[in-house]
């Protein structure tokens, strides 16, 4: 086996509501290998999203180490987790999160402006990031000229546009119809074999989670079931 | 109907946005009052010199007392009139007072100002019963001795109570007394003995107005008449009343000119703010909208609700205006007169009709702010609104 | 494309909201501008007066004269390189009773060598010398009352009773915005043989030009010692100082408008920082998509500042714009052809223009501290969660 790309030991979260403590995640171990294609299930309000906001640096534990490409997240300040988050980490949202002022092209070049690359370098790689997704056509579109699906296929564009090891994605396929949730997710294993990226992708829908090598059962704040394809 | 407490609680709930669009109407609101209670201020100052049964006589052709001058043995003629009335020695009730302008000057600042400075005779002080000595005495006729207005006392060098000042090279005038008058012009004079200010002006044997107490106001088309018959006289006749409006006619116009210019611009903008923000209450609750129509609540509901929310907003900030214009009740605002080219102080006048145009002002600005916004929010499309 | 041109791209996202945001700044600016140029017009007088021209008046009070004498004698001053001399008339025209306007007595021999920015053609200053009864006009004057060259007008005198018939033979030009383009000016020789022998060879005031401006205080002083002796004493001051000290007549509402023109500035803030406001709460959630995707909170900072500083500049070009337009196209002209005496020069400064344009920019930074220090300090999961 390789070595785990992402890595939590131990982990808590807890919630603050006033002097009210809401214990969302308690001890919590887990490991993601390298290359693999996680999904995570479980029933609503039992921390799935917080599990990934942890992972993917956008959230701190309150307890335990998080350990994600090398790099121990729980001792970052926020300005380390920004930009281990422009490097490392690319985020996939229920409901695209596309800026509706800006073209797809120009969506997808966003976190590119976080880098030190010219204008034309940035401009060649989100065309190349939207072929990925086969969206080369759409490229000055603006989100609200495109399909829910199409949105979110900018928005994987828009993920991996900075090569980052790591994607997450909240419920990917979770506004979609069948068909078009189907081409996400197609697309998501072809990133996931052919490119080589490690996916982690929060899922409600059973037929999404098939497609991952490795489903995680999340219920009341711990991994009470790991089920890896071939492995049942 | 939409409860109110329901825009009462919308209100509340966005505590910035709400307070920031107050404001702006309770500046609005301030500066529109504000320069209504100004120019009140100068029609009462100039208006409490006048009363309604004094005539005023002056030189034909001229504006104002300061232009004037008439022959001395004309005062006589002009009082023998049976329609002026007569005092208790049986003497006509009327005075001839010589008028005219001292620079002297202004404490804290560099330069000189100009004064107005009436030559009168005691019989000035009881025909003017308003008037009162706040400090030291009357002058006595005759004497070097000035009585200086309230508003200006203190204000000029030599012009504070037992100070001198010089009306002519070497002619000292001490100032013996302090008068008041109820905030009219006179305060902002000097009254010193008519002879005084003949001789030092040149002005031998002239005065400038010959005032008389008609024997009713009624009496005054009569007197007018007669007055301007005689050609020989060659006078100007006015009731007292007209002449103080006439010559608060220039300032009061720039005044309320500047004030209604600048608080139309004012209201614009205030009017605009107000409608950002309705817009954005009501873009902001359009699901809540949908909800209140599925409820069944009509169209017209919703458009009173809104409207009302803005009259609300608008008067909210109207209310903070006009007790913040309260505030400057009183103040004096001393500036030239554009009708003598002397100081005069005005104070800020405030009137409940003054506070009352205010708050309608405001309630105008919130409701035409609002109008659009609470139309937009009628017309919301239910089904949509609650998809959304 | 950068995070600016984001920025400025999320400013035209709810046009219906910055179009009204930017009229309500433009408005506001528009008052500013108007006000700022009441108050530079107002001090342009003093600001462009000569300070090589010197008044020497009587030293008690403007309405008193000084012997004609005098003017000879301040010729032989020292410093002193020419010299003219003035009465104010005070006139009305009576078919046009209700439009003012200064009219006063000159010298023609000499009147244009201490005024030299006044501009009128060689052959009408002949005419104007060889006529006694001439008179020339202001081209202000001249367009509003319709008075050519040829003309006889009969004008009813207030200070000097009677009806004077003059001929008008030129129109004067300004060279400087100090000079007033209403004023009718005819000869002193006229006035002076219509008077009693007793009231003759008395002139209204001494304008003298001296060498040297620096030395004006001190030619003023020289003269003023020499007549310190005299029966009529007099107070001398440059153009300038006169001009300063009428002007403080005014200083109260000068500085009410003032403290207006700021008020309009907070105004301004209050609508800016209620739309950015607005703005930012609505966009919370894409703040955080662009922290989740690495953007630091500087950047969203910078990202809001850039919104306002954009709509900042909108307003504030479309603001100075038509605050250009309507006072030098419209108001202005409209002004200086009706309140000539108040206001000869009434155009935008252009460092008012610059002025509105920066606090436009300024007041939207300042507007959007709030809201970017806000924003840029949730967190990045309570910024993706937060959806009103
Ligand atoms: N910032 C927060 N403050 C307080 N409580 C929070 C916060 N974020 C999450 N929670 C709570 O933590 C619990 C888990 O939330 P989380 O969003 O992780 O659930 P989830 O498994 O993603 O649910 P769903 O399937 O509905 O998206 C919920 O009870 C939620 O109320
Ligand atoms: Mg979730």
């Amino acid at each position: 086996m390789t070595d785990a790309i992402v890595k939590l030991t131990d982990v808590g979260k807890t919630f603050w509501r006033g002097t009210e403590a809401i214990k969302v995640l308690d001890g919590l171990t887990l490991d993601v290998a390298d290359g693999a294609f996680h999904a995570l299930m479980g029933p609503s309000g039992s921390g799935k999203s917080t599990l990934l906001n942890l992972i993917a640096g956008l959230d701190k534990s309150t307890a335990g180490t998080v350990q994600v490409a090398g790099q121990n997240l729980s001792q970052m300040n926020d300005g380390s987790l920004a930009d281990f988050r422009a490097r490392n980490i690319g985020f996939i949202f229920q409901s695209y999160n596309l800026m509706p002022v800006l073209t797809a092209a120009e969506n997808v070049e966003l976190p590119l402006l976080l880098t030190k690359l010219s204008s034309a370098e940035r401009k060649k790689r989100a065309i190349t990031a939207l072929r990925v997704v086969g969206l080369e056509d759409r490229t000055g579109h603006f989100p609200r000229q495109l399909s829910g699906g199409q949105e979110q296929r900018v928005a994987i564009a828009r993920a991996i546009v900075n090569d980052p090891k790591i994607l997450v994605a909240d419920e990917p396929t979770g506004d979609l119809d069948r068909k078009s949730a189907d081409d996400i997710l197609n697309l998501l294993v072809r990133l996931n074999t052919e490119f080589k990226k490690t996916i982690v992708m929060v899922t409600h829908d059973p037929e999404a989670a098939e497609r991952a090598t490795t489903t995680l059962h999340l219920n009341k704040g711990a991994l009470i079931e790991q089920r890896t394809k071939g492995a049942a | 109907m939409v409860p109110i407490s329901y825009n009462l609680r919308s209100l509340t709930h966005r505590k910035a946005t709400t307070f920031a669009t107050a404001f702006g109407i309770t500046l609005v609101v301030f500066v529109f009052a504000a320069s209504a209670m100004l120019t009140d201020g100068i029609k009462t100052t100039l208006g409490k010199s006048g009363s309604e049964d004094i005539a005023i006589v002056i030189r034909d052709g001229s504006d104002a007392e300061l232009s004037s001058s008439l022959d001395q043995p004309n005062v006589g003629i002009i009082l023998s009139s049976a329609d002026v009335k007569r005092r208790a020695d049986g003497q006509p009730d009327g005075v001839g007072e010589i008028v005219a302008v001292l620079a002297l000057d202004k404490i804290g600042t560099e330069g000189v100002s100009n004064v107005q400075v009436r030559g009168v005779a005691s019989a000035s002080y009881a025909f003017r019963p308003t008037i009162h000595i706040v400090q030291g005495r009357q002058a006595r006729d005759g004497a070097e001795e000035a009585v200086v207005g309230r508003a200006i006392a203190g204000r000029f060098r030599g012009l504070a109570l037992g100070q001198s000042f010089e009306i002519k090279k070497n002619r000292h005038i001490t100032v013996v007394g302090i008068m008041e008058d109820r905030g009219s012009s006179f305060e902002s004079e000097v009254w010193t003995d008519i002879e005084t200010v003949r001789s030092a002006f040149g002005r031998e044997a002239l005065v400038s107005s010959v005032r008389a107490r008609l024997r009713s106001a009624s009496a005054y088309p009569a007197f007018e008449r007669a007055l301007k018959s005689n050609r020989q006289l060659g006078v100007e006749v006015m009731r007292e009343t007209d002449y103080y409006a006439r010559q608060s006619e220039g300032t009061g116009t720039l005044i309320s000119v500047m004030g209604n210019m600048i608080a139309f611009f004012f209201s614009l903008g205030a009017m605009i703010g107000a409608m950002i923000t309705m817009y954005a209450a009501v873009s902001n609750r359009s699901r809540e909208i949908g909800t209140l129509r599925a409820l069944g609540f009509s169209k017209m509901s919703i458009l009173f609700a809104f409207l009302l929310e803005a009259l609300m907003l608008s008067l909210l900030g109207g209310i903070v205006g006009v007790l913040a214009s309260l505030a400057m009740n009183g103040t004096g605002f001393s500036m030239m007169n554009l009708a003598s080219w002397s100081e005069i102080t005005f104070t800020f006048h405030w009137t409940p009709q003054i506070a009352m145009s205010s708050l309608i002002f405001a309630a105008v600005m919130g409701l035409f702010g609002g109008l659009f916004p609470a139309i937009r929010a009628a017309r919301v499309n239910v089904l949509q609104a609650l998809r959304s | 494309m950068n995070l600016v041109s984001l920025a400025a791209r999320n400013v035209l996202r709810n046009k219906f909201r910055t179009t009204l945001t930017v009229l309500g700044v433009a408005v506001a600016l528009l008052a500013f501008i108007l006000l700022r140029t009441v108050l530079s017009a107002w001090n342009a007088a003093a600001d462009y007066a000569a300070k090589d021209r010197i008044a020497t008046r009587h030293k008690v009070t403007f309405i008193m004269t000084v012997p004609k004498r005098y003017v000879d004698t301040i010729r032989q001053v020292p410093g002193v390189s020419a010299v003219s001399y003035f009465n104010w008339f005070g006139a009305k025209y009576e078919r046009m009773p209700n439009e003012f306007f200064g009219s006063m007595a000159c010298d023609p021999r000499t009147m244009f060598d201490v005024y030299d920015d006044v501009r009128i053609s060689e052959a009408e200053k002949q005419a104007f010398i060889a006529d006694r009864q001439g008179a020339i006009v202001g081209d202000v004057l001249a367009r509003k009352m319709n008075w050519h060259a040829g003309d006889t007008v009969t004008l009813k005198g207030t200070i000097f009773p009677g009806n004077w018939t003059f001929h008008i033979v030129g129109v004067y030009t300004a060279a400087s915005r100090a000079v007033d383009r209403s004023t009718f000016f005819f000869q002193w020789d006229y006035l002076n043989e219509s008077l009693p022998p007793g009231r003759r060879d008395q002139v209204g005031w001494i304008m003298s030009r001296v060498d040297n401006a620096t030395q004006a205080a001190a030619v003023s002083q020289r003269i003023d010692r020499i007549f310190d002796i005299q029966d009529v004493q007099t107070l001398s001051m440059s153009e300038r100082a006169l001009n300063v000290s009428f002007l403080a007549g005014f200083s109260a509402i000068l500085q009410a408008l003032n403290v207006i023109s700021v008020v309009i500035l907070l105004i301004l803030l209050l609508v800016l920082g209620n739309t950015i406001a607005m703005g930012v709460r609505e966009r919370t959630n894409e703040y955080g998509v662009l922290r989740a995707l690495g953007f630091m909170p500087k950047h969203v900072r910078l990202f809001i500042y850039g919104e306002a500083i954009t709509l900042g500049a909108i307003a504030g070009t479309l603001g100075a714009g038509i605050g250009f337009a309507f006072v030098n196209f419209a108001f202005g002209p409209w002004l200086e052809e009706n309140m000539g005496a108040m206001f000869p020069y009434f155009r935008v400064p252009a460092e008012v223009l610059i002025a509105a344009f920066v606090f436009a920019v300024l007041l939207g930074i300042l507007a959007a501290i709030i809201p970017a220090t806000r924003a840029a300090r949730l967190t990045v999961t309570d910024a993706l969660r937060r959806i009103d």
